[in-house]
């Protein structure tokens, strides 16, 4: 089996304070000196699909990339991927001149593409939300690109007996829902609750890991003219953070003791009993 | 005859009221450790023995009166605030121990801005104080990574120390006054005075006792004129460890006192998300502030001194305010990394240690050698670096850092497989050097086979304060002290 994550990262979003959005005239906010971090639900991907392929009955005819669309700060997060045991580190680059966000279209025909002409892969993971402005949209349009089934929300995946099925969870409208489905397949990744986190890698794979080439492609290479990437069925007009305001209330009380007991009573005492 | 558990909790009882006395087997279980046994406590595995009970203390003389109780009848006690220790000093490895919670006496006594000082009791949160002090344009100066959390007695009994102790100092530069109580019941009072020489400072007795000799209930520090508009930041990249100790040492010498200066090696700086901006190399990090004139200044003259040394590279100050905005640990970072160990079987250690200029790299060095070579399960490490984080006239710190991977071995034998033998590698490189073992985490129960080396002749004086002030040796066993 072959499993391909695509996966992207993202500026640490919390680390920023109100000042540092400062949105200029071409709809860009300076990230270049915030520390980027995988996008959570792609990590969660990653590490389902090491497990996947690492621990299954089937482990050695396994095969895993990791796929992104960026420049080559990615490189520094594929090289780490190489050292937690993945066998291929790929980015696409696509320059400056591409304007990816709020580009669904564009990405999936990348992803797709690759997976098509080069990666050969029968499994796909993608996270379902990746950060500001996302739409959702990616893991579907892969599918739809591909013609193959898709499956949102997942929450785990394990192999069956079979060597051409998996067994996936996922949730659907509140309830958990377990299928046994054959390949090839995108899983659409959620909130993993099993795994959320990436394995970490040891010094010596780490060192390992540095020494790996990662394989940079084009557009040119997946044969996909500039022209059908700046196509977008959207026109970014505006850019705003928005808000999220919290109602507060203030504890009265003479002290932390009193303050506490309030607490308990009237916010905490019935919501412990259900 | 030894008083039993249920009688030592009846007595308490009868002192501290029925209300004060906590044998809930939950909050014994908390209380029976600190954060040196994280592992442990995330898979709910309590090893140490319960204390008898936890005492929720309130005043001073409820202090001495159950001090007094617990020396007269030889039960063992282990002072505690906030519980964010971390080298096993609030561990309760005596049977029928009695846990003394000082997080209740949590009153800010007295800002006094006339004379520039703060008193609160030993249960006040240092950010609680802080941001109290900040809202009428103060500060106390020392901020510690664990400054949620931690509480004023703890931070005084461990010789803590903060962010900007380069230019503020530690704690014990802090101290003016304090209030402790000792075995027999014995409260004192040091008054609060600018300076005097009227014998030893006694100051130092209580500062960094780790509650092996008496119960800090009450610290007056100096306050400071906060002004963080004039905060500066400075990054430089660098290609190795010595260079950066060079410049330390001439920044430091010269004169210049910036609030944080730092040195951070490739690996410690990568799990700060330094790698991305400067992929596998040092750098070291500062920080100027006070007076306009004086943090532009010092600025002015680390630039200088920096740009002699061909091989560092300045870094996007943004970078290093980023950085030190979210530096401090708080409840949710806690239990972030609760979540993380449980579910990687990962975690994370420090050993703080310092040197003089002349010895502080060849520790460092020495140190990474030596774990890479000897450590017998070095292939579990998943890190291992180390940073400068508090540097003075005549030396600095090293902190070292390292990761593992917990790989075939009970949760009970975690420490003893990893923890344990690369904390020793540390510190007996660290005295061959000539320097000290502990930097500002105290002892706890877990340096003391070293406490005899760390103050070779020295240590009748050490000896003496346990022999004179708690003869009857029931203030936190093994703790600073070795047990016998």
């Amino acid at each position: 089996m072959k499993i391909v994550v695509c996966f992207k990262t993202l500026a640490d979003y919390p680390m920023l304070t109100e000042r540092d959005w400062r949105v200029d005239e071409q709809h860009q906010v300076d990230l270049a000196w915030v520390r980027q971090v995988y996008n959570c639900y792609d990590e969660s991907a990653l590490e389902l699909a090491l497990q996947l392929a690492h621990d299954g009955p089937d482990a050695a005819a396994c095969e895993t990339t990791a796929l992104s669309i960026d420049d080559s700060r990615a490189d520094l997060f594929l090289r780490h991927l190489y050292a937690v045991q993945y066998d291929r580190a790929v980015r696409i680059d696509c320059g400056e001149e591409v304007d990816l966000r709020f580009n669904p279209l564009a990405v999936s025909l990348l992803l797709a593409s690759y997976i098509r002409e080069i990666g050969g892969q029968q499994l796909v993971l993608i996270g379902s939300e990746g950060g500001m402005g996302d739409n959702r949209q990616t893991g579907f349009l892969v599918a739809e690109r591909l013609g193959w089934p898709c499956i949102r929300e997942v929450i785990d995946v394990v192999p069956e007996e079979s060597r051409e099925c998996l067994c996936v969870t996922s949730r659907r409208e509140g309830a958990v829902l377990t299928q046994t489905v054959g390949l090839p397949l995108v899983l659409v990744i959620g909130n993993v609750l099993r795994s959320p986190y990436l394995r970490v890698p040891t010094l010596k794979e780490k060192l390992a890991g540095k020494k790996k080439q990662v394989l940079v492609l084009s557009p040119t290479d997946l044969a996909i003219a500039p022209d059908n990437l700046s196509g977008n069925d959207r026109t970014l007009v505006g850019l705003f953070r928005q808000r999220q305001d919290r109602q507060c209330v203030m504890l009265a009380g003479e002290n932390a003791r009193e303050k506490a007991k309030t607490l308990y009573h009237q916010y905490l005492a019935e919501r412990l009993k259900g | 005859m030894a008083l039993s558990r249920e009688a030592i909790v009846e007595q308490l009882q009868k002192i501290a009221g029925p209300e004060q006395v906590i044998t809930d087997e939950q909050v014994l279980k908390e209380n029976s450790h600190d954060r040196y046994r994280k592992l442990q406590s995330v898979f709910g595995i309590y090893a140490l023995p319960l204390p008898a009970a936890v005492v929720k203390l309130t005043d001073v003389e409820q202090v001495s009166a159950v001090l007094k109780f617990l020396n007269e009848n030889k039960i063992n006690c282990v002072p505690r605030t906030g519980g964010s220790a971390t080298e096993g000093g609030l561990e309760t490895i005596v049977e029928n121990s009695v846990v003394l919670d000082g997080s209740g006496m949590n009153r800010i006594i007295k800002i006094d801005a006339d004379n520039m000082l703060a008193t609160a009791q030993c249960g006040v949160n240092l950010e609680v104080l802080e941001n109290q002090l900040r809202a009428q344009g103060f500060t106390t100066g020392h901020s510690p990574q664990s400054k949620p959390l931690a509480q004023m007695g703890g931070l005084v009994a461990t010789r803590s120390i903060g962010q900007f102790s380069t230019l503020y100092g530690a704690i014990e530069d802090m101290v003016v006054g304090l209030e402790a109580v000792f075995p027999n019941g014995q409260i004192t009072r040091i008054k609060n005075v600018p300076r005097r020489a009227c014998g030893p400072d006694i100051r130092h007795v209580i500062i960094g006792n780790e509650g092996a000799l008496c119960y800090i209930t009450e610290v007056t520090v100096k306050m400071f004129t906060y002004q963080p508009e004039n905060n500066l930041f400075f990054g430089y990249a660098l290609d190795n460890m010595k260079t950066g100790f060079a410049i330390l040492r001439e920044i430091m010498v010269t004169g210049f006192r910036p609030s944080i200066a730092r040195l951070y090696d490739a690996e410690d700086g990568a799990q700060h998300g330094f790698d991305q901006f400067a992929e596998g190399k040092c750098l070291l990090i500062f920080m100027t502030e006070g007076p306009k004139g004086i943090s532009r200044a010092t600025g002015e003259g680390i630039e200088e001194i920096v740009a002699r040394y061909d091989e560092c590279r300045k870094v996007n100050t943004q970078i290093i305010e980023n950085w030190f905005n979210h530096l401090n640990w708080d409840p949710s970072k806690v239990q972030a990394e609760r979540d993380f160990m449980r579910k990687n079987l990962n975690l994370g250690f420090t050993t703080e240690v310092s040197g003089n200029w002349s010895c502080i790299n060849t520790i460092y060095e020495n140190t990474i050698k030596r774990i890479r070579e000897e450590f017998p399960h070095a292939e579990d490490l998943t890190m291992l670096g180390g940073h400068s984080s508090h540097s003075y006239q005549t030396g600095t710190n090293m902190y070292f850092v390292y990761d593992y991977n917990v790989v075939n071995c009970a949760m009970e034998e975690e420490l003893e497989k990893y923890h344990v033998p690369l904390n020793a590698m540390i510190v007996e490189e660290t005295l061959k050097a000539g320097g000290s073992m502990v930097h500002h985490h105290g002892i706890g129960k877990y340096r003391t086979p070293w406490t005899k080396e760390e103050h070779g002749s020295a240590y009748y004086i050490l000896k003496a304060l346990k022999d004179v002030f708690d003869p009857n040796g029931i203030m936190n066993t093994g703790t600073i002290y070795p047990l016998k």
